[in-house]
């Protein structure tokens, strides 16, 4: 974000607008990288009922085969974005097929089961990547800022805004104009019938199971600038999407958009206006809506 | 998740506590033949035994599975920590107390907004909760020593005793006396009718709503009791460790008690001690070996449990026990 | 005093009316049945009447009281009991466990932290009599799993007595159930002290018919007809609404 403004009769003003503007930006590219995170969890959670708290650990995966394939052997963003995808979509789809899917009628064990994953999936991505952080990067045709108002902005960033809208439609209309959508949803809440009527669950879930990952996985690449590529990403990014999840609600791409958005913007602006808060703004806006709607402001009540 | 049996009260205590018997015997001698080195590790295990039982309270027993046991875990070993540093407070019978009664009350206030949330939502917020507490011990100035991040310089607690200092043999009997009145009050609890009600709960909560159970409010008192007991054992691990940290606030610590409960059994009173048992043999065993895979191994250890011994290890035990002394094998505690 | 007051009330659910605009009182130690074809709002009735769902609008009344609002423990407390239509004993549980529990929900001790049990003598007492008379007692630390349905149903319907109850909410208790545990269910209800105010959803028109004074028959959320088995049975809109459904409605004996 560049400095200096075009000088103007009255000072005030397009600082002040400009700062807004600027922070609104930011607020909401950041709340779309963590739409992007929270939504395939959402998904799984509101399609399937299971709670992948593994989500995170996809999402570092993904950031890191992103970053190799990008960076370190030079094949470009695209390329690392469709690997980072890919390869959490296969690890995703391995847990699941391997081991998750045994345990679908034992809801706690599935927690259970990612969380033990979580530990996995971050001690190995340790011993092959190593301990220290790599730079965020992204695409070369991103770099640099363009005009927005008067004012510098990174393109990148505004990328991430058109990129997670796009996912939002796509993944919306997923939800509710497909025939998978309806009936995963149907076979949640009777699968015998569903099966019944010759529709494999089991290949339904193993699919969404996939796309959920896969989203982490590329989000894990497109969030890499703002959320860099580390060890910790793990569960720092679990944080992230269970946060978003309690304030947008489980089960819908809305929620986890709404959420994103919020929580980006309330984040931007409580950092500008009080830095040392960090993370607290966040947290105060989660406890405020679960004690107020403690299904999320969008979720439909469990 | 199994039902926990409870005994009638009328087999005959011998046959049936014998283990137990034999038990605090081993606990009592060990340490004796260890050394130092050793002797802390029995100290940890004990510690992370209560913790574990008392997350057992709410998890176990109540069925609410909560991934921020840790704040009231780190809650009671930072106040001791925060009275050395700032008001250089050594004796246990301040310090203590106080560590519990700050957990307790962080208990008491996480509950009120962790109730709000019901079934996969109360684990998030739970989740969230402990990480919050995590960023404060983090970014707030008065909660480190100077320029790191946690609290060093504790030292082992000033018992009031003319002329007693504690060492590391004597630490362990102190913590192993704490250890087993906690087991008394604990089991005590189990058996009480709010013990049976939580068992309720966590079997059909719409059941026991109609029978006339105010279920908010027992679940609501199990947290808060629970969070007492791992407070305590909060404080007794910033004694055995001379140091605090954040992370003993978030989530990685939180995780531990859940490990150690599906690994000794979900369904026992004991289970849980079990679990810390394995859990601070394989932890040691692995740092030794190697400490950068230990998380690997923790997870790996974890997921196999869940997958093929979802009774727990624990359990697995106690049938081995029974199969073996069938004159012994009296009902299940 | 009536036992229970329903007036004008209703349930939405999204653009959906499950219980529009109903009205009814129910005496003291009424016999009422409830019956209508699938989806018509039967069991949303008892999930208002025993505070499981909060109603959109209207008020319930029991024994004068205004309980719209109140949740389904403390309704227990004032004196409603209730089987679920699934049964609802803790299967994990073992019967004594499940006894004890129900016993004890409306008892003061219940909330009694670091006293065992087993040394509250009058529950055990209760218990062992309640499980006794129905001859559950040599299999009292089995989970309620090994029972067998007809046990575990008129296991649930015996444990709801066991709560001194004013009111009893038995949903669909003959679900289930063959010919003879159903004839024994009817003997049970009919057996009931005379104080008891009974409500009862079911399909089983045999079981109606035996066991209820007043019959009111719910559609689509509403109350198309109300009054004794006689003038039920003659009923025209009842007969129609009843053709093309699975439930006969032919009923054999006297009314």
């Amino acid at each position: 974000m560049g400095e200096g403004t075009k000088p103007n009769k009255n000072n005030q003003e397009p600082k002040t607008m400009d700062w807004f503007v600027i922070n609104l930006l930011n607020g909401i590219s950041y709340g779309m990288v963590l739409f992007l995170i929270a939504a395939g969890m959402s998904i799984v959670l509101g399609a399937m009922g299971v709670t992948n708290l593994a989500h995170g650990a996809l999402y570092m995966v993904g950031a890191y085969v992103g970053w190799t394939v990008a960076v370190k052997w030079g094949a470009g963003f695209g390329l690392g974005l469709l690997a980072g995808g890919l390869s959490a979509g296969l690890v995703g789809l391995a847990i699941e097929r391997g081991l998750l899917r045994h345990l679908y009628k034992k809801p706690n064990e599935q927690v259970l089961l990612t969380f033990g994953f979580v530990y996995i999936l971050a001690n190995l991505c340790l011993w092959i990547w190593g301990g220290w952080p790599r730079m965020p990067f992204t695409a070369k045709f991103l770099t640099g800022s363009m005009e927005i108002l008067g004012r510098s902005y990174p393109k990148a960033r505004i990328a991430v805004i058109l990129v997670g809208l796009i996912l939002a439609v796509v993944l919306w209309w997923l939800q509710e104009k497909t025939r998978m959508g309806a009936i995963v949803r149907a076979g949640m809440d009777d699968k015998e019938t569903t099966m019944g009527l010759g529709i494999n669950l089991e290949r339904a879930f193993a699919l969404i199971f996939f796309v959920s990952s896969f989203i982490a996985g590329s989000a894990g690449v497109i969030g890499a600038q703002l959320l860099g590529v580390h060890n910790a990403l793990g569960m720092d990014v679990l944080l992230l999407a269970l946060i978003v999840i309690i304030v947008g609600g489980v089960g819908s791409i809305q929620g986890a958009l709404l959420g994103g958005i919020l929580i980006g913007v309330i984040d931007a602006f409580g950092k500008a206006i009080f830095p040392q808060l960090a993370m607290f703004t966040m947290y105060v806006t989660m406890i405020v809506v679960i004690i107020v709607r403690p299904s999320g402001l969008l979720g439909r009540k469990i | 998740m199994e039902t926990i049996k409870h005994d009638n009260g009328q087999d005959g205590w011998i046959s049936h506590g014998l283990p137990y018997l034999l038990g605090i015997l081993v606990l009592l001698v060990t340490p004796l033949f260890l050394d130092t080195y050793g002797q802390g590790l029995m100290t940890r295990f004990l510690i992370f035994g209560l913790f574990a039982m008392s997350f057992n309270i709410v998890f176990g027993y109540a069925g609410l599975m909560s991934l921020g046991h840790a704040a009231f875990f780190g809650a009671g070993g930072y106040t001791v920590a925060l009275l050395k540093l700032h008001y250089e407070v050594d004796l246990f019978w301040i310090s203590a107390p106080l560590g519990i009664l700050v957990a307790t009350v962080i208990a008491a206030l996480f509950a009120i907004i962790a109730l709000r949330a019901s079934g996969i939502y109360f684990l998030l917020v739970t989740f969230a909760l402990g990480q919050m507490l995590y960023s404060l011990a983090w970014n707030v100035k008065w909660l480190n020593s100077k320029g790191m991040q946690g609290i060093t310089g504790i030292t082992l607690p000033d018992l009031g005793i003319a002329g007693f200092t504690l060492e590391t043999l004597s630490f362990y009997y102190l913590v192993l006396i704490i250890f087993l009145l906690s087991c008394v009050l604990l089991y005590r609890l189990i058996i009480s009718p709010f013990g049976l009600a939580l068992e309720g709960i966590r079997e059909g909560e719409p059941r026991m709503e109609a029978v006339g159970y105010n279920t908010w409010f027992l679940k609501y008192a199990a947290f808060v009791v629970s969070g007492s007991f791992a407070g305590l054992a909060g404080v007794l691990f910033a004694y055995y460790n001379f140091f605090v940290s954040p992370n003993h606030l978030g989530i990685a610590t939180s995780f531990l008690p859940m490990v150690m409960v599906i690994m000794g059994g979900l369904g026992s009173f004991l289970g849980p001690v079990v679990g810390a048992a394995v859990f601070i043999f394989v932890e040691n065993f692995a740092s030794i070996l190697s400490p950068q895979r230990w998380p690997l191994v923790l997870g790996t250890l974890f997921v196999l449990t869940i997958m093929f011994a979802r009774d727990g290890i624990g359990v697995y035990l106690w049938r081995l026990w029974t199969k073996w002394r069938p004159d012994f094998g009296s009902a299940k505690n | 005093m009536e036992a229970l007051r329903i007036n004008k009330l209703s349930k939405r659910f999204g653009g959906v009316n499950a219980i529009n605009d109903v009205s009814f009182a129910v005496d003291i130690g009424e016999r009422l049945a409830i019956i209508g074809p699938n989806g018509a709002g039967k069991t949303t009735m008892f999930n208002l009447i025993n505070g499981q769902l909060s109603p959109t609008t209207g008020k319930i009344h029991f024994f004068g009281q205004d309980v719209t609002f109140l949740p389904p423990h403390r309704r227990a407390h004032l004196g409603q009991a209730r089987a679920f239509q699934v049964i609802s004993l803790l299967q994990k549980l073992t019967v004594l466990q499940n006894t004890l529990l129900t016993i004890n929900g409306t008892k003061p001790h219940r909330f009694a932290m670091f006293r065992p049990i087993r040394k509250f003598k009058d529950l055990f007492e209760k218990a062992a009599n309640a499980l006794e008379g129905l001859d559950l007692w040599e299999k009292r630390n089995e989970p309620v799993s090994n029972l067998a349905y007809g046990e575990q149903r008129k296991l649930e319907i015996s444990l709801g007595l066991s709560m001194d109850p004013k009111l009893l909410l038995l949903d669909e208790p003959s679900a289930g159930l063959t010919k003879e545990e159903g004839t024994e269910i009817i003997g049970i209800i009919k057996d009931l002290d005379p104080a008891i105010t009974v409500v009862i959803v079911d399909h089983d028109m045999d079981m109606v018919f035996e066991v209820a004074q007043r019959i009111l028959v719910l559609h689509y959320g509403q109350v198309i007809a109300d009054g004794d088995p006689g003038q039920i049975q003659k009923n025209q809109k009842v007969k129609e609404i009843y053709m093309g459904t699975e439930d006969s409605f032919d009923y054999a004996g006297t009314a």
